[in-house]
């Protein structure tokens, strides 16, 4: 009797597009939330007429859903059509073209697995690898921040769960771009405000997080109010498996197993939703709420089955649930499940919303048939639900039954490769370069209070201690560093010896990030090479290897119908080609997210500033040499590595003034990596007591933070500093933000040693001594004419920098 | 060299029972890993053990309150606990462990069924993660404590780590029978308020023992502290490299041997 | 001649903080209240709401909001007729907020295996709400405001605002 499948899917849920036009087609997306496009209408019209019979619901859903954008990344491998000045060319796949080129290019042995997995796999010593993911959850966390954040925490880590045969998290990272809290003009009706999706993104990655018990030790945030309607919120995770459970194969004949939390109406049309422009009238059903200890459950028996041996592949059920899963396992081959076998939250759900329902901690297995007994014993033995749903076949064919009834048929080949390609155009013209003008100078010891109780600068306790960010007992640099553990850290190092079992073994990685919209606004080439840098020069300082670093992409961008949005965005994207090229540091892993803009209370639209998050990880091996970035003690000597450029465009100094125009600071790739080379290699001699970046507020800001983290002082001569001789303004100097530079603490005994050390290895970067530690926690500096030009006590600058934020949420 | 049997209890929702169990490895002991269902379905037996470890995490989700799913089913499933206690092996609660000793009315007091301490939300109204300066009651016989010096340092990571008790009177109880195992200070030693004591705990709780000194629970994470470079001051010159959590984990391993 | 099915009954537990402890959830509450424009609202205390729906006698309930649901130590309990009615009180306010029925609640769920795992029937469901109490001047339109800015979201949540006893 099992050979009583019906001919085609079952004419009572036909949907029938065949015959009809595209103004009826269009609105027949729009009642069904559908985001399929006139083209992709067609070529599924088509596809159907070629057929000669209508698609079912399921089966429209079934190709919405993969064809969407969170789902293909359409855009990205689309044609475009790209303007340049006067110079037109066509990107047959923007993708391809930059930041797979680049990776390619580099031919990194030790990237075991890129681009194609749920996340990125590099090599850890000679047994283990680590996965690497990081995505968005932007539009469910604008609609209900706690269950939205809560829910991308899920997602992540489910994709590391799915990655390779299964990673153990060992790390999870979170990047927030916010309005201001103190935000006080009008928002559109049901818009939050910028504070309540603050407190609730936190709160929904802190429960997640806390309670699946993987330590969230790294990330930033960004405020700025063109993100008050479309706030962003990346969560990344880090998970270390075994190198021989990076590769994954499904054989036909394999059961379909779906294990973990059970099926309901939520999430639905969640991948569709993502990349719909944000409105008032959002589907109820887009948002969650998690349930973490399911996915604690499933994280806990996929593990040990893994070790059992006991599966042959596995991947999360995200954006398009059951559909996307067995859809992506059985690319190769092909599936048939029967929906009925599924368990369910509610009885009453229909065939196309169990195969498409978005629901959390779910997983999806090819198990071998000899295997069932023993893996069903083990998900049992920890509380947790499995099912056989179908299984593999050989037929190319995607096959859902439901009590027999066929709900979907379909060819694989179309459903993965059928999507029309539509070409898109994209303009970006390069802006002239202007002098600044505008705003007023201030007083330097006034610009710097105000620099370092900025936003976006200041003190970030209040979240993180929010974060179990110890909890494995890895996190042996921690993201709050200094005598009083609340200074600024630059990243964090794991040494991940509960995963691995090997107390002995010191080996551990780094994460670290590069975010600043603020650059693109000048121009999204440079802002990629100063994400790039800046993730870079935050590993080098905790003591990571830069040239064993291994990078994500994740872009934000407003709508690409827009030819110029989507030209920055091309720009962008050849900045990180450029900047991975250059810095040989490959991306492994990806998203991205467009259409992040809404309208406003006047109806306009809001785009978001196109945002570029590089997340990158370095290993080290050897965690007892990492380093933070805290002064250590009084006469030690300072030394500035990098050169200072007239690079105010997009800093925080003009910002602070309300001025406009300047150069936005460009990076060079190479004088960049020898310089945070030749620092590592001294770094690994113990040469290097403390060490810190230049960011934000540039030099000013990175002397004050190491000072009032280690409780002494410096006194720094701006006349020493590397340069640009054309500076002549002592603020240039102090708040320029040139990339690439790193303000480093030395023992005077070790100053010959490292300056012989580094001026063997390094032949392009500068290094001078510009300054030394005082006992006095004041932070002082003498400027160009040799006078004392700042002298601020470093206990009120720590003061201003740790009120902004709790004074903002009270 | 024998290696004592270590039962670290795993449920759904406890998350540290990894670097618990590894930290009993490291002096020692043979730590196992073993599910609460394993006892109930009577696979695995207490009383085969020697030691017993609650780990931290979030059994249950927490969902009712901390660790109160976790006490019921210590209630219920580890009936033999009491024995176990009474024989004077060795058991530690650490964080969601120490909250479910509590609430299952093994701590203060081993040998009464009744509840008398409890746990509320911190007052600052939220989860935190901080190391802590704790003072060790040395004149406790609390045989974790063994050789420790009386000033050490700790993380703490919890939402609910207010202790609070049934009555006044029980204070007073804590103090005579020498159940207060440590407590939250300044790094001079003082008793002071937050963020000196992260929770708001009554008269500065951070820990209990029974009056005979084998049971020990505890909202910080000793094993966190078992290597010199999980210290966030580790980098620090001024730092006296110890890893102190070790050394309990050590202590109750030489009592079981 | 059809099995009558046994009748589906709802049970609702009050399980509140005792007066005497302080209510540090009840003070965040109320700070985000007083943020968003509830400034007469003088205290807050928050309490949890327990839907049990199944074939579990009164008896059975008592003892699951006895030894699974309250805190020996710091809570206190009271099981509510499913209809309890609102009552008169002067400036006392008395907001549930319930995750709305297709929204996964997982401490429900969490109550239903526990619940089932002390031996009393296994309920067909459970669904938790958090309870504010409310004392201060006010009416309940600027109450529902309050909270739709701030402790409820009304994509999910049901806001049920009744005048309440003391």
């Amino acid at each position: 009797m099992s050979s009583s499948v019906a001919e085609h899917p079952a004419a009572s849920d036909d949907f029938s597009i065949v015959g009809k036009s595209v103004k009826e087609l269009r609105a027949l997306g729009d009642h069904r939330h559908l985001s399929l496009n006139d083209a992709e209408w067609a070529a599924v019209q088509a596809h159907f007429k070629l057929l000669k019979r209508e698609p079912s619901l399921a089966e429209i859903e079934t190709i919405a859903q993969t064809w969407s954008e969170h789902c293909k990344h359409k855009i990205f491998t689309s044609p475009i059509r790209y303007t340049e000045g006067r110079k037109t060319r066509t990107i047959k796949n923007l993708f391809q073209e930059t930041i797979v080129a680049a990776t390619e290019a580099l031919q990194k042995p030790w990237c075991l697995s890129v681009f194609e997995d749920n996340a990125g796999v590099i090599s850890f010593g000679k047994k283990w690898a680590l996965a690497f993911k990081a995505e968005t959850h932007n539009p469910p966390s604008a609609l209900e921040p706690y269950g939205g954040a809560a829910t991308g925490v899920g997602g992540v880590v489910r994709d590391i769960l799915g990655c390779g045969l299964g990673a153990k998290p060992v790390l999870n990272t979170d990047v927030f771009c916010f309005g201001r809290p103190d935000y006080k003009g009008f928002l559109p009706e049901g818009a939050h405000h910028p504070v309540r999706t603050l407190r609730g993104v936190v709160a929904g990655v802190r429960d997640y997080g806390n309670r699946m018990g993987i330590p969230t030790a790294g990330g930033g945030i960004w405020f700025d109010d063109d993100y008050r309607l479309n706030p962003l919120v990346f969560c990344g995770t880090v998970g270390l498996l075994p190198q021989w459970a990076v590769k994954k194969e499904v054989k036909p004949g394999d059961l379909i197993v779906a294990a973990g939390g059970r099926t309901g109406r939520d999430g639905l049309h969640g991948a569709t939703f993502s990349s719909a422009v944000l409105g008032a009238d959002a589907p109820s059903s887009a948002v969650q709420i998690g349930h973490a200890i399911i996915e604690k459950r499933v994280l806990d028996a996929l593990l040990r089955a893994r070790d059992r041996r006991l599966y042959r592949s596995v991947t999360d059920c995200g954006a398009g649930g059951f559909s996307s899963a067995v859809g992506e396992l059985a690319a190769r081959c092909g599936a048939r499940v029967r929906l009925e076998a599924a368990p369910l939250k509610v009885s009453d759900l229909e065939s196309w919303e169990i195969w498409l329902s978005e629901s959390q901690e779910r997983m999806v297995l090819a198990v071998p048939a000899k295997n069932l007994k023993a893996l069903e014993a083990v998900f049992a033995a920890e509380g947790c639900e499995t099912a056989v749903i179908g299984e593999f076949t050989r037929t190319g064919r995607l096959e859902v039954l439901h009590h027999a009834n066929a709900v979907v048929d379909l060819d694989m080949k179309f459903l993965h490769k059928g999507l029309p390609r539509i070409e898109r155009e994209a303009v970006w013209n390069a802006p002239s370069a202007t002098k600044p003008s505008g705003g007023a100078d201030k007083k330097l010891s006034q610009a710097l209070k105000e620099a370092v109780g900025h936003l976006n600068v200041c003190s970030r306790e209040w979240v993180i201690r929010q974060y179990d960010h110890e909890v494995q007992g890895g996190t042996v640099i921690k993201p709050l560093q200094g005598v009083r553990h609340d200074g600024p850290g630059d990243a964090c190092v794991i040494w991940p010896h509960t995963a691995t079992g090997d107390m002995d073994d010191f080996s551990g990685f780094s994460v670290a990030h590069g975010l600043n919209p603020e650059y693109g606004r000048f121009d999204p080439y440079w802002m990629a090479l100063a994400c790039v840098d800046e993730a870079l020069r935050n590993l080098t300082c905790v003591g990571a290897d830069p040239s064993r670093a291994a990078l994500l992409d994740n872009f934000c961008w407003a709508s690409p119908e827009d030819p110029k949005q989507l030209g920055a965005l091309v720009r962008a994207a050849e900045g990180c080609r450029d900047a991975a090229k250059g810095f040989a540091a490959p991306f492994i892993s990806g998203k991205d997210s467009l259409y992040n803009q809404s309208k406003d209370e006047k109806g306009r639209e809001l785009p978001i500033p196109g945002t570029l998050l590089i997340s990158a990880i370095a290993t080290i091996p050897d965690t007892r040499k990492a380093l933070t970035m805290d002064f250590k003690g009084p006469g030690n000597a300072l030394y500035l590595i990098g050169r200072t450029n007239d690079e105010m465009g997009g800093s925080l100094y003009h910002r602070l003034l309300g001025r406009a125009g300047g150069e936005v600071p460009k990076v060079c790739p190479v004088t960049a990596l020898d310089g945070f080379k030749s620092l590592h290699a001294a770094i690994l001699k113990g040469l290097v007591l403390s060490a810190h970046d230049l960011s934000d507020g540039g030099l000013a800001v990175a002397a004050t933070e190491m000072g009032f983290s280690g409780e002494f002082g410096c006194l720094v001569d701006l006349d020493e500093m590397p340069r640009d001789p054309r500076i002549y303004s002592n603020e240039t100097l102090l708040f320029s933000e040139s990339p690439s530079r790193i303000l480093i603490e030395i023992k005077p005994e070790d100053e010959g040693s490292f300056l012989r050390h580094f001026g063997k290895a390094a032949k392009a970067a500068a290094v001078r001594r510009i300054g030394q530690t005082t006992a006095n926690p004041i932070f002082k500096v003498v400027g160009l004419d040799g006078s004392t030009i700042l002298e601020e006590s470093l206990r009120e600058l720590k003061e201003g920098w740790q009120k902004t934020l709790p004074a903002m949420l009270a | 060299m024998n290696h004592p049997k270590v039962l670290v209890l795993r449920a759904a929702g406890v998350n540290c029972e990894l670097e618990t169990a590894g930290a009993f490895a490291a002096v020692g002991g043979k730590p196992e890993l073993v599910h609460i269902s394993e006892l109930r379905g009577g696979k695995k037996r207490l009383m085969d053990y020697a030691v017993l470890a609650i780990p931290g995490g979030f059994s249950y989700g927490d969902d009712v309150g901390a660790g109160k799913v976790l006490a019921n089913q210590i209630r219920h499933t580890l009936t033999d606990l009491r024995q176990f206690v009474r024989l004077g092996r060795p058991v530690i609660g650490i964080c969601n462990g120490f909250q479910a000793l509590v609430k299952s009315g093994i701590l203060p007091h081993s040998n009464a069924c009744d509840q008398t301490a409890s746990f509320t939300v911190n007052d600052s109204g939220r989860f935190e993660a901080r190391w802590t300066h704790l003072r060790l009651n040395i004149q406790s016989s609390c045989l974790f404590f063994k050789g420790l010096p009386e000033m050490i340092e700790l993380p703490v990571a919890h939402g609910e780590g207010k202790l609070v008790l049934k009555s006044p009177r029980h204070l007073e109880d804590l103090k005579k029978n020498k159940s207060i195992a440590l407590q939250y200070v300044t790094e001079d030693g003082k008793l002071l308020g937050y963020p000196h004591n992260p929770n708001g705990s009554i008269f500065n709780i951070a820990g209990l023992t029974n009056p005979e000194g084998n049971v020990l629970g505890l909202m910080p994470h000793p094993e966190r502290f078992v290597a010199v470079q999980q210290h966030p001051n580790w980098t620090r010159q001024t730092y006296r490299k110890q890893a102190i959590g070790l050394e309990m984990f050590r202590n109750a391993v030489i009592h079981a041997r | 001649m059809s099995v009558r099915p046994l009748p589906l009954l709802t049970h609702l537990i009050e399980v509140r903080l005792r007066p005497e402890f302080t209510d540090a959830e009840g003070a965040g509450a109320l700070m985000l209240l007083q943020g968003s424009g509830l400034s007469s609202i003088k205290e807050t205390r928050v309490c949890r709401l327990y839907e049990i729906k199944g074939p579990l006698s009164g008896n059975q309930v008592q003892q699951a909001a006895k030894d699974l649901l309250c805190d020996g130590v710091t809570q206190e309990f009271r099981v509510l007729s499913p209809s309890h009615a609102p009552l008169n009180g002067m400036n006392f306010w008395r907001v549930e907020v319930w995750l709305k029925p297709t929204v996964t609640d997982p401490v429900g769920e969490t109550v239903r295996s526990a619940v089932a795992e002390m031996g009393l029937p296994r309920p067909d469901s459970v669904r938790c709400a958090l309870v504010y109490r409310l004392v201060g001047r006010s009416t309940k339109p600027q109450i529902e405001k309050a909270f739709s800015k701030s402790l409820a979201n009304l994509l999910i949540h049901r806001c049920v605002v009744s005048e309440a006893h003391p």
